[in-house]
């Protein structure tokens, strides 16, 4: 009966031609530029099945609702590659096939969420910090989250639209991992982003670039990369690094168990590692890139910015974001829920 | 010839709803009654548990939440939409074609591009503001995105010509010679609107406020974009219950009890127009 139901719900889902020289490939939107899949294709000759997600979520969903994969490459975020490991989702990758493999900052390549890096290439990632235009703030002191919880900033912050994110920083104000399991911790954060709720004015995480240059919000928690993009046209907005520390996120390509096409998945990976490649990426997204030897290729006002390239002793000060159990994961969105019907 | 056309478009337009429509709500259906797990989409366990699940606290106050946000907007679109439709419906044919082209002419638009229209309008240095400020009437720019106002004021855009519509269609085929019959009586205007007018056009506002009622609850995208998403509706909860709660059983269980709902509606509707579906309203 089971099957039956699995049989109803492919009947929903895209099926992939059975051709041999293709490869299926699934990223975050706007993480794999266009022009790297057309030069792919016609340096290779492989044809590029591509698609996007919005969400680890979606993605996730997608890869479960199939007992066939029909994926050769995701990009899932740092901390669904240990839910994946966990749930045999993904395979092991051979290194010796990837001969681009050196060119990675190794600041990426054993980072928490996958410790042997066996399973994962680091491909994009970033980190969330505090943004504040100084046009309206000129004098405040603006150096850790904790700041954003003063009365004078009622109404204003804009928060990320994502539960994990938002919960990152109620517990680092409370001077607990992000990555924490512990309930009673997780509940105490609630308490504290209750507390932040009178000065949240709204939560966004699709179009915060636009919001940030046409001033419709001023102060609050942004990636990165959005803040560098916003900065370029508005030039009074600047990003600070929390001295409470902060969250980085890595979105990694890895390979499905049992990808329909896996040589060609490795031809993909292989591809992509190439400097030039990942250069091209950084130079029309602006997201931080984990290959290293590409910032030989950027323009230097983008490789020596301070906002995406911090340097290394600034990286170590951050957390990798790492998966959390499920009782923790309900908790998390059982007070999101709630914190949305204060 | 005609015939056979007929059955082949009846056909194709039956088996496309069966196959799109009433399957993948069965499928609903049945998932609603199966067991979650983490780790499948579903067990094959038949189970209570997603509908009791709905019992709890925090999902009653999302949904007296909608509730009270649909109400809001379902009264002020009464109000406004009524009046609307009592005019157009008085106006001479020609003109009536016009005003009812107007009225469905932005729908030519999708609504997500047309919230973000209205997201150019009320932002900080949107139109609005810029004209009010250089008129000199205000000094300082309004904050009305990311407020409870632009939600209402979206919801009440898009939502509109739905309570429009069924109320005219209504107020069309209503008979003139009953207010003449009226007046010769002797009754007054307000007698005539309250006791002659309002009872007998009471089928057209049933399909109004239920063409409005539930959409109100569930078009989460307004609250998200206008709104800056800080309100969870029914559509919200839907959607984290498939994608972050990833619980696909408690997720259908909570769409299988809005469509319960709607029909429930839409059977009040059906004995109130003396059982018979005013289809035209109901477009």
């Amino acid at each position: 009966m089971k099957k039956g139901l699995l049989l109803i719900l492919s009947l929903f889902c895209t099926v992939a031609m059975a051709d041999d020289n293709v490869v299926n490939v699934s990223v975050w939107s706007q993480e794999l530029s266009p022009n790297i899949v057309q030069q792919f294709q016609k340096d290779t000759g492989i044809k590029v099945n591509y698609s996007t997600f919005d969400s680890n979520e979606v993605l996730y969903a997608k890869m479960k609702a199939s007992k066939q994969t029909q994926y050769d490459v995701v990009e899932p975020s740092s901390y669904y590659i240990t839910r994946m490991v966990r749930e045999d989702m993904i395979e092991k990758i051979d290194i010796s096939r990837l001969s681009n493999y050196k060119n990675l900052n190794p600041a990426f390549i054993h980072p928490d969420y996958d410790p042997k890096g066996e399973y994962s290439i680091p491909w994009v990632w970033g980190l969330t910090g505090i943004f504040v235009n100084r046009k309206y703030y000129p004098n405040d002191k603006i150096e850790k989250w904790t700041d954003l919880w003063s009365p004078k900033y009622r109404d204003s912050l804009l928060l990320l639209n994502d539960p994990r994110e938002v919960f990152n920083v109620g517990l680092m104000t409370l001077g607990y991992s992000p990555n924490e399991n512990n309930l009673q911790h997780l509940q105490q954060a609630y308490q504290n982003l209750v507390a932040l709720l009178p000065n949240v004015r709204l939560y966004n995480s699709s179009s915060v670039p636009s919001m940030l240059v046409d001033e419709d919000v001023t102060i609050g928690m942004a990636w990165n990369a959005d803040v560098y993009k916003a900065q370029l046209q508005n030039p009074d907005i600047e990003f600070i690094y929390p001295k409470d520390k902060f969250v980085i996120w890595v979105d990694s390509l890895v390979i499905p168990k049992n990808a329909p096409h896996r040589d060609n998945a490795y031809k993909f990976l292989n591809y992509v590692l190439q400097a030039q490649i990942a250069a091209m990426q950084v130079k029309e997204t602006f997201y931080p890139t984990a290959n290293q030897a590409a910032l030989a290729y950027l323009p230097p006002e983008l490789a020596n910015s301070q906002i995406i390239f911090p340097n290394a002793d600034l990286i170590k000060k951050g957390y990798f974001q790492t998966d959390i159990n499920d009782n923790a994961l309900d908790a998390i969105s059982r007070y999101w829920q709630l914190l949305k019907l204060q | 010839m005609t015939n056979k056309f007929q059955y082949f478009s009846v056909g194709l337009i039956t088996t496309w709803l069966c196959i799109f429509g009433l399957l993948s709500f069965l499928v609903m259906v049945v998932m609603s009654f199966l067991q979650h797990d983490p780790d499948h989409i579903a067990l094959w366990h038949f189970t209570l548990q997603n509908y009791e699940d709905l019992f709890n606290p925090i999902f009653f106050k999302i949904f007296l939440k909608s509730f009270y946000i649909a109400f809001m907007v379902t009264a002020a679109c009464l109000l406004l939409g009524y009046p609307f439709a009592y005019i157009i419906s008085r106006l001479p044919e020609r003109l009536q074609n016009t005003a009812l082209l107007l009225l469905l002419l932005p729908f030519w638009t999708s609504s997500i591009v047309r919230t973000y229209a209205m997201m150019s309008i009320l932002k900080t240095k949107g139109l609005l503001n810029t004209a009010l400020l250089s008129m000199g009437i205000i000094h300082e720019p309004l904050q009305l995105l990311f407020t409870n106002t632009a939600v209402g004021i979206g919801l009440i855009y898009n939502l509109l010509p739905f309570m429009i519509l069924p109320i005219y269609v209504n107020l069309e085929r209503f008979d003139i010679s009953l207010i003449e019959a009226a007046k010769d009586l002797g009754a007054k205007y307000t007698t005539i609107f309250r006791k002659v007018i309002i009872p007998l056009s009471v089928p057209g506002i049933v399909g109004g406020c239920t063409l409005v009622f539930l959409p109100a609850m569930t078009l989460f995208f307004i609250s998200d974009l206008l709104g800056g998403a800080k309100a969870l509706l029914l559509g919200n909860l839907i959607e984290d219950q498939f994608l972050m709660a990833n619980n696909w059983p408690r997720g259908a269980a909570t769409s299988v009890l809005l469509t319960v709902i709607m029909a429930i509606g839409l059977l009040i509707y059906w004995f109130k127009s003396n059982k018979r579906i005013n289809y035209e309203a109901a477009i």
